[in-house]
């Protein structure tokens, strides 16, 4: 007759750098069940949706999240430039794609740091950060910004690529091409390592698709699944990317699947800025915009972001739904979390590369000061 | 071209499967298919649709309705949440619209078909007032403790905590 025990996790803890509370129901070592208690960070955006322009929506959408950003924008855009039954021109469409992988860069290289924190592996999480600093800089040369780019417009872009910031970001991006083989070469080869994630959290390909799980943590336990593949965006048809698929399916997967995707952005941002489409950077957008609904898919570094966007045919959004990548992902993490040791938690946690700011978003509460 | 034809059978395949249930059905955009289904016929259809393998649940969207008149005594046209299934396969999509009224707010959970959709359901109860039968969590995701009972921030007649919390009081 075992006795269980209920271990509360958070909302504050010593791993995450965001709040989020799990119960975790032990025997002994081993875990039973695992519960999941979110809204720490709500700030009700789909609520305040309604109440501000389209115009004005794009900022706050580009607020949801401040590692995927752009992601966010862009999924927005799309959504109501397709609504308005226009198309961004070709340099735009570009430029949208060069952020948005570059964007995966810097959320995948700051996602290794915080799990190799996890895994009690600081030298590669301070590492990884230094190298990340790499791809804040080229953004920020950009943009202006280190998050919050704030690139996209509705119907365009808002930056072009000057020839010199090309030649910086392909030497930047070229540094980083030979940290991530060396970081690749890290996770695969380090025993300590290994034993963190090898064989660890396994999520069989079937479980992966009965829990709808999206992203890299699908990919990883070999589901094809991948927006930019499936539904090709931005300038994704001209420049397609190859998606990167694992059959392992445990946490080691999740780490190769991540770092090797990775190369595929590199690659796939020098192939656009070596051939740049010459057009303008933005088409004129009406005001108002005409009455329907759309759905707005695309791949944040964490998995499929989805858009549903009302128009009521007003300078306001009728319905702005977001369903962000790491809520789909949770259940995998609730699923595989039994039958592991406590310890082993954090480490499945970081596998998904949880984004709580993206999970927490919908209410607008007005608290009486 | 073959290709073209393949992705055209995608939405067909599964508009074949569930076709007797269906209601309405409308084309919003080229790659997707929305479909009205009553209430009574959802679990049904998310059934068929696991059997022949046909995507997966990507997001349950909620839409208020308000009443159309408020009038003093009955309005004329009572409010509803439209719920909105949408299940993803390839760049097709597919989405199954279930209305139900607010005088009974009542959707059966489609956890026991799809366990993935606890999160979305319980998301979907806070934020909209639906009650979601036999739904396997019930305990609070995004609100906080403190929340009142009864008030749903995603319906359109929350505009904002201190007002509808003298709403309740009356």
């Amino acid at each position: 007759m075992s006795e269980k025990f209920v271990i509360p996790i958070g909302p504050q803890h010593p791993a995450l750098k965001e709040p989020s509370h799990f119960e975790i129901f032990v025997d002994g070592e081993e875990v039973i069940k695992a519960t999941l208690r979110l809204g720490y960070v709500h700030r009700g955006i789909e609520k305040g949706a309604e109440q501000r322009t389209w115009t004005q929506n794009l900022y706050l959408m580009e607020r949801i999240c401040g590692i995927c950003s752009h992601v966010h924008a862009m999924a927005f855009v799309q959504g109501v430039e397709a609504l308005a039954g226009v198309q961004a021109p070709p340099r735009a469409r570009a430029i949208r794609q060069v952020v948005a992988e570059l964007e995966r860069l810097h959320s995948h290289l700051l996602w290794l740091g915080v799990a190799a924190h996890e895994a009690g592996f600081d030298a590669l999480f301070m590492y990884s950060w230094r190298d990340r600093e790499t791809v804040m800089d080229l953004l920020e040369l950009l943009s202006g910004n280190r998050v919050n780019y704030s690139a996209n417009l509705l119907g365009g872009v808002k930056f072009d690529v000057t020839p010199e910031q090309k030649v910086r970001i392909l030497d930047g991006v070229s540094f980083l091409e030979e940290r991530v083989r060396y970081y690749l070469s890290v996770v695969n080869s380090d025993e300590t390592f290994l034993g963190r994630t090898r064989g660890v959290g396994i999520l069989s390909r079937e479980e992966a698709e009965r829990l709808g799980a999206v992203g890299p943590t699908a990919r990883a336990s070999g589901v094809p699944r991948d927006v930019r593949v499936d539904v090709p965006y931005a300038a994704y048809s001209e420049f397609p990317i190859k998606m990167v698929l694992s059959q392992q399916g445990d946490l080691q997967a999740r780490f190769v699947v991540r770092l090797e995707e990775l190369f595929e952005s590199i690659r796939v941002i020098r192939e656009i800025l070596n051939n740049l489409p010459e057009s303008e950077l933005t088409v004129r957008m009406p005001r108002r915009i005409p009455a329907g609904e759309v759905i707005s898919r695309v791949e944040a570094p964490r998995g499929e972001l989805f858009y549903f966007i009302v128009s009521n045919g007003s300078d306001r959004p009728e319905r702005v739904k977001v369903r962000t990548p790491s809520l789909a992902n949770w259940g995998t993490v609730l699923a595989t979390a039994p039958g592991h040791k406590l310890a082993d938690v954090p480490m499945l946690v970081a596998g998904i590369d949880p984004c709580f700011s993206c999970n927490d978003r919908m209410v607008v509460v007005k608290t009486a000061r | 071209m073959s290709q073209e034809a393949v992705q055209e059978d995608l939405l067909n395949r599964a508009l074949e499967a569930i076709r007797s249930w269906v209601q309405v059905e409308k084309t919003p955009q080229p790659n997707r298919v929305d479909v009205v289904i009553r209430r009574e016929d959802l679990l049904t259809v998310v059934e068929t649709l696991k059997q022949i393998q046909w995507g997966y649940l990507s997001a349950i969207t909620g839409m208020d309705h308000p009443a159309v008149e408020l009038g003093q005594e009955g309005s004329a046209q009572e409010g509803y949440v439209e719920v909105l299934y949408h299940f993803c396969e390839k760049d097709k999509v597919l989405t199954l619209r279930v209305s139900v009224p607010y005088s009974d707010a009542v959707i059966p959970s489609i956890c026991g078909i799809l366990p993935s959709a606890t999160l979305y359901e319980r998301e979907l109860s806070e934020m909209f007032g639906v009650q979601i039968e036999g739904t396997p969590d019930t305990n609070r995701l995004l609100l906080p403790d403190n929340w009142p009972e009864g008030v749903y921030p995603l319906r359109k007649a929350f505009t904002g905590l201190e007002e509808a919390k003298e709403g309740s009081n009356e």
